[in-house]
């Protein structure tokens, strides 16, 4: 295995980050707010650093392979199974580590006593049979988004989460995203005023396929394109921005409407290739969602407007609707926000309006400035998953359940659902009073 | 029209206000206080108070009076509001303390007359005018720091577009506020700190994109050298004369000005 010393401590920054909030004015007050982060600390690794997780992959696919990758560096983490039932990625992921044993039939895999924790890495409609098999059989588990491919999948792995004692986690890796955390929080502080939109939106140029070595594969190998195995967009994008628009809001859209449509890949494929979603929120509030995979121009992101300014989440950067703070004032606030006494730079002669006034951004992390193109189709770089991956790890040896990480999934994969039926129907779509969790605030 | 913006920052207990086109300028205000409605209630005065004084200081604005002032006191005696007769006897009185050196007419201040009496103003020679672009700043920082002191606000740092600076208290972290004075021909290039505590800052200097603008009233030749002077004082005012004054003013005039203020410090940088 892998024991590269400069890339091993993969999570070190957002640990860090998460341990000083505790000493910051305010920064309790903060992670109360994020409750799922309050375990993330240097301190905590550290009481478990002779100590591993021992994980099996179930999925072997770009997706899984993308976490072995990531496990890899992560010295509490030990990956002793893989499973899957298409030989090629079975042999990718086991030449990564060959010391895992390999399985074909997953009930066979989740019977070992060697295995502390599931890494399901599966098209969606396997979620709910491996989430609810893997947690039956006493594992920790760990399932990337959605949760599920229908309501009533949804609200089964809910059911059996609030009955089990095992650990449960979703692939939402935007909560533990840096720029996210800090971008929200700012947010949140009333940076940008009271929100009163969201824009989402994923553009991607290319077909969403994989090659297949013979057609009987296609369904198999190319599932996210048919609705017995994929949401389509929503699904597999959507649910992680509008996790976030949640997010930003503190509650959760009270209906949608949309429409979807198969505009340019016309293959034989059964999901939209280009939708457009508005949920609406009780306070009126609106979050459109745009995704399309013939233009890429546009990217991803998430614009949270607020009547003051405009936070773009994923680029970590943000505008002031009038008045940006000068420079040198904007540092001190920095510092007083750091707790750090230091000097203002801003004397000088008389500062003259510049006749050009064009809106400058602001950065949420200084320095940083580290957006995706949302092309990748396995996972970006630095976009939080190994910081996640190592979260469950973490929980894994110590049994500490998860805060709100299954919750934000249920809700982000239920929006995404009633979106796909109200482009569907072609109507607008109430959230079910059937499907409504103690947790979701309208 | 200035545009004003503000946000509190809870985690901090720090306000922060702007305030856009304000006397040529910006403001930027910031607040070290717990109470959250008392500095919106507090910046809401300051803003309102500075787009006053805006309007009253402003040459240029045809509804001002000091407009009103220029364009006829060269003929016939114009009675003017208490506050403009106070503000030009204190210009008097620094013109006499800064060896003339600090002068709103900028050529002959002597020019002006003030009847307290009668409380009129008239001017005795023609292409008179008066500006109140050296001091403004320092005489609204004023009128700040008294709404802060009402208002028992004691830790705060007022930046008036960088040339004039009030800072009352300290920093949350510090003893102090500490200020960099940057160098306007080298961007980030720090000549100085200076550290405040219940003080103004005043600097004067030249720009690159503004070589002409600090004249010698007695000379009338403008102050081009590339050089700023900073000057801390306990009053603003004073502070936004002593800069202007002292950046005209040769050696033995900076040590004779000084003479007459107390507790002024007084450096020069020469670029």
């Amino acid at each position: 295995m892998s024991t590269d010393k400069n890339t091993k401590q993969v999570d070190l920054e957002l640990r860090q980050f998460i341990k000083n909030l505790g000493y910051m004015a305010g920064g309790t007050a903060l992670l109360t707010t994020m409750p799922w982060l309050q375990s993330f600390t240097t301190g905590k690794l550290s009481e478990i650093k002779n100590e591993k997780a021992r994980v099996a992959i179930l999925g072997t696919g770009s997706r899984g392979q993308y976490h072995i990758l990531n496990l890899l560096r992560i010295p509490h983490a030990e990956i002793v199974a893989l499973c899957d039932n298409y030989p090629p990625n079975l042999k990718t992921a086991s030449d990564l580590c060959p010391k895992a044993k390999t399985y074909t039939d997953y009930r066979k895999m989740l019977e070992s006593k060697d295995i502390d924790g599931v890494i399901i890495c599966t098209p969606l409609n396997w979620h709910a049979p491996m989430v609810l098999d893997s947690l039956a059989a006493g594992k920790h588990t760990f399932c990337e988004k959605s949760m599920a491919l229908t309501m009533d999948e949804c609200k089964a792995i809910y059911e059996a989460y609030l009955h089990t004692d095992r650990v449960l986690y979703f692939g939402m890796q935007r909560l533990f995203d840096e720029k996210y955390i800090k971008g929200l929080s700012m947010i949140h502080s009333g940076l940008i005023g009271d929100i009163v939109g969201i824009r989402c939106h994923w553009f991607r140029n290319n077909d969403w396929r994989r090659p297949v070595p013979s057609p009987e594969l296609e369904r198999k190998i190319n599932w996210r394109l048919y609705w017995e195995s994929s949401g389509g967009l929503t699904t597999e994008l959507a649910t992680h921005q509008l996790e976030v628009s949640n997010w930003a809001m503190k509650r959760i859209p009270e209906s949608v409407v949309g429409m979807g449509d198969i505009v340019f890949w016309k293959d034989g494929r059964e999901v939209y290739d280009s939708i457009s979603l508005t949920y609406h929120y009780r306070n009126g509030v609106k979050t459109t969602y745009e995704s399309l995979i013939s233009n890429k121009f546009n990217g991803l992101g998430e614009q949270v407007l607020g009547h003051k300014g405009t936070m773009e989440l994923e680029k970590g950067q943000y505008f002031f609707e009038d008045v940006a703070p000068a420079p040198g004032i904007l540092q001190l606030i920095n510092n007083v926000e750091k707790r750090v006494f230091s000097t203002v730079p801003i004397a000088g002669p008389s500062w003259v309006p510049e006749t050009a006034s064009k809106q400058k951004p602001h950065y949420v992390i200084e320095g940083m400035v580290h957006a995706t193109s949302g092309g990748s189709m396995v996972g970006a770089e630095n976009d939080g998953s190994d910081n996640l991956i190592s979260a469950f790890c973490q929980a894994v040896i110590t049994g500490e359940k998860a805060k709100d990480i299954v919750e934000e999934c249920y809700s982000s994969t239920m929006l995404c659902l009633l979106g796909n039926q109200a482009m569907k129907e072609q109507r607008k779509v109430d959230f079910p009073d059937e499907y409504k969790i103690p947790y979701l605030k309208f | 029209m200035n545009t004003a913006y503000s946000h509190y920052y809870d985690a901090s207990s720090l306000f922060h206000g702007s305030l856009l086109n304000i006397m040529g300028t910006r403001l930027d205000a910031v607040f070290i206080e717990t109470d959250k409605a008392l500095c919106e209630l507090v910046w809401q005065r300051v803003v309102a108070e500075l787009s006053r004084l805006d309007k009253m200081f402003n040459r240029f604005d045809i509804e001002s009076e000091i407009y009103s002032v220029n364009l006829r006191a060269a003929t016939e005696s114009v009675i003017a509001s208490d506050e403009l007769m106070s503000v030009l006897i204190n210009c008097k009185r620094y013109h006499n303390l800064s060896l003339g050196l600090f002068d709103v007419t900028l050529s002959d201040f002597n020019a002006v007359n003030l009847d307290t009496e009668h409380q009129t103003i008239s001017f005795s020679a023609k292409n008179v005018s008066i500006d109140f672009g050296a001091c403004a700043k320092g005489y609204a920082l004023e009128k700040v720091k008294q709404m802060l002191v009402d208002a028992n606000i004691k830790d705060a740092l007022i930046d008036f577009g960088n040339s004039s600076v009030l800072a009352l208290g300290h920093h949350p972290f510090g003893d102090c506020w500490k200020i960099s004075v940057e160098n306007p021909f080298r961007r980030g290039e720090i000549v100085d700190e200076i550290e405040l505590r219940d003080e103004a800052l005043s600097t004067s200097g030249n720009m690159p994109t503004h070589l002409k603008h600090i004249v010698n009233p007695g000379t009338h030749q403008f102050i081009e050298d590339e050089k700023i002077v900073s000057v801390v004082t306990q009053n603003s005012f004073d502070a936004e004369v002593l800069s202007t004054a002292l950046m005209i003013a040769n050696p033995e005039e900076q040590g004779k000005i000084l003479a007459h203020f107390d507790h002024a410090s007084f450096k020069e940088y020469i670029l």
